[in-house]
């Protein structure tokens, strides 16, 4: 991702950042999609994600 | 009895003590009070000092004992709370300017369950601001030092309340953890601390950095004290969607049947020869704890194959994202109230999509049938608390710490029970921790081991020269 393009996404996301701000936030930005890419890359094609809704529990409350 | 023979008892020795007459809960309040005054300026592990109010509480503990009301093993002892943890009327800040003047109008579940067991309520202790990240430096408050070397971490995110016991400045405290936040500062201050499996202890009132991944749970200066701890706060709660509705064991019933021909699983080849971030010493430390464990009858089972290499990954997604989804509001309307690091932490959780959360949730699926598959190996996992030492606030670096290895993330990703507890020193005299891990609800199994570990060696009673 491009700082400019870090830039738009803050916009949409409601984000008041400065360029210096952008500027810092980007490498972490990175890593975290590299990190997803790398998880995806290992994932089985069957594999369902963790967490299931309970309607039993949701009325519990 | 003087300030320093009161100052490292057991919460065993401090019931006797209390019902021998030996010493009165006021006393020992005043106690830990003098203490908090004479040493904290150092550690800076109290954010909040609740003076009147546990004086007042021992008071109360000590008339009623006098009655005939007994409330059972922690009745008057001084504890004290990771500043997370809602009190009402007390002030909660999260080590944050954002929440610096809250006052809750409720106490946490296991506040009131602590209260109920009789406890003294010494104060509010210091954290990572909102459980995240590294010592803020630009926090209202000082970062917590580490008693056994003030110039180094105590690890976090509990690091007032790993600083605090191993200072002697309270018999019991409670932490969270998300990622390693009991146990590390656990292993780095040298007391023991549990992670219970996920829905054992109310999430209640305690203030969320991830909603799937935050344990609450317990720390003390032995594993007898834990376990007590544990019993006081173990409950199903339905105000906690996360609460599992299971039976709760007597956690001390088993701790000394010792673990003959238990298998203890040792995930090395993913640990030590994949990550390169282990430290030497720690490694040496670590074996030197599984020959003691041998010694004891226990079996070492070699594992590998797991994929705890995409721990880290899910753990740091997952976490971000619910972090973020939680403080979104904050975040846009007074980002400055944040701390410069944990805010730029936070705001990556902003630039992860819908898909990016559900393929860190997949990988966690995977860690947890692949995981929970070896149980039919081993009893038990054991590592390293942590990868290193508690390093120095000087050479600390936040960005790099993120991506390391991590020896506790899998267990949050899992919600498996897991105690950490003291099982050497580096050459620098810094603690290092053992990590042991049970099946779902087992931590009886945890803390029979963990006991076994503890009695066997000497390291839990090392006291930091403070």
């Amino acid at each position: 991702m491009t700082l400019e393009e870090l830039s738009v996404l803050a916009l949409q996301a409601g984000l008041k950042l400065t360029q210096d701000e952008l500027q810092r936030l980007l490498p972490g930005v990175n890593r975290s999609r590299i990190q997803v890419a790398q998880l995806r890359d290992l994932m089985k094609e069957d594999q369902e994600p963790a967490g299931v809704f309970s309607a039993q529990k949701a009325q519990s409350r | 009895m003087t300030l320093n023979d009161l100052r490292y008892l057991s919460i065993t020795e401090v019931a006797a003590g209390i019902r021998q007459k030996d010493f009165s809960s006021v006393e020992l309040t005043k106690a830990c009070l003098e203490q908090i005054n004479a040493i904290d300026a150092k550690l800076h592990s109290f954010i909040t000092v609740t003076a009147d109010l546990a004086l007042q509480q021992a008071e109360q503990a000590d008339l009623e004992l006098r009655s005939g009301k007994d409330r059972g093993s922690l009745h008057g002892v001084p504890i004290a709370l990771k500043d997370l943890y809602a009190t009402k009327a007390i002030r909660t800040t999260c080590h944050s300017a954002v929440l610096e003047h809250w006052m809750p109008d409720h106490d946490a579940t296991t506040v009131t369950k602590l209260r109920d067991a009789g406890t003294i309520l010494l104060g509010k202790l210091g954290m990572h601001e909102f459980a995240f990240g590294g010592p803020s430096v630009d926090a209202p408050f000082p970062a917590v030092n580490n008693p056994w070397n003030t110039a180094h971490i105590p690890g976090g995110s509990s690091s007032g309340s790993g600083a605090a016991l191993a200072a002697g400045l309270c018999y019991g405290a409670l932490g969270s953890d998300t990622g390693g936040s009991i146990r590390t500062p656990s292993s780095h201050c040298g007391v023991v601390g549990l992670k219970p499996t996920y829905g054992r202890v109310s999430r209640y009132g305690v203030i969320p950095l991830s909603w799937s991944l935050d344990h609450a749970g317990p720390m003390a200066r032995s594993v007898e004290d834990c376990a007590i701890l544990l019993q006081a706060i173990a409950c199903y709660d339905a105000k906690d969607p996360a609460s599992a509705n299971v039976a709760v064991p007597d956690f001390r019933a088993g701790l000394k049947d010792g673990i003959k021909g238990i298998r203890v699983g040792v995930p090395r080849a993913h640990w030590f020869d994949e990550n390169k971030g282990t430290d030497p010493q720690t490694e040496t430390v670590f074996n030197e704890a599984l020959q003691v464990l041998e010694n004891l009858g226990a079996v070492v089972v070699e594992i590998d194959g797991l994929p705890f290499s995409i721990a880290r990954k899910a753990n740091q997604t997952i976490l971000i994202a619910e972090a973020y989804a939680y403080h979104e509001k904050t975040l846009q309307s007074t980002p400055e109230k944040f701390g410069s690091s944990v805010r730029r932490r936070m705001l990556e959780g902003a630039f992860l999509s819908a898909a990016d959360y559900i393929t860190a949730q997949r990988a966690r699926s995977e860690l947890n049938e692949q995981i929970r598959a070896n149980f039919s190996r081993v009893d038990v996992f054991t590592t390293p608390t942590a990868p290193r030492p508690p390093e120095a606030f000087e050479s600390m670096d936040p960005n790099e710490q993120n991506l390391r290895p991590s020896f506790t993330n899998p267990f949050n990703l899992t919600g498996l029970p897991a105690i950490s507890v003291p099982c050497g020193f580096t050459q620098g005299e810094l603690p290092v921790g053992l990590q042991i891990v049970a099946q779902p609800f087992e931590e009886s199994v945890a803390l029979r081991v963990a006991y076994a570990f503890e009695q066997a060696t000497e390291w839990h009673k090392r006291r930091p020269n403070i």
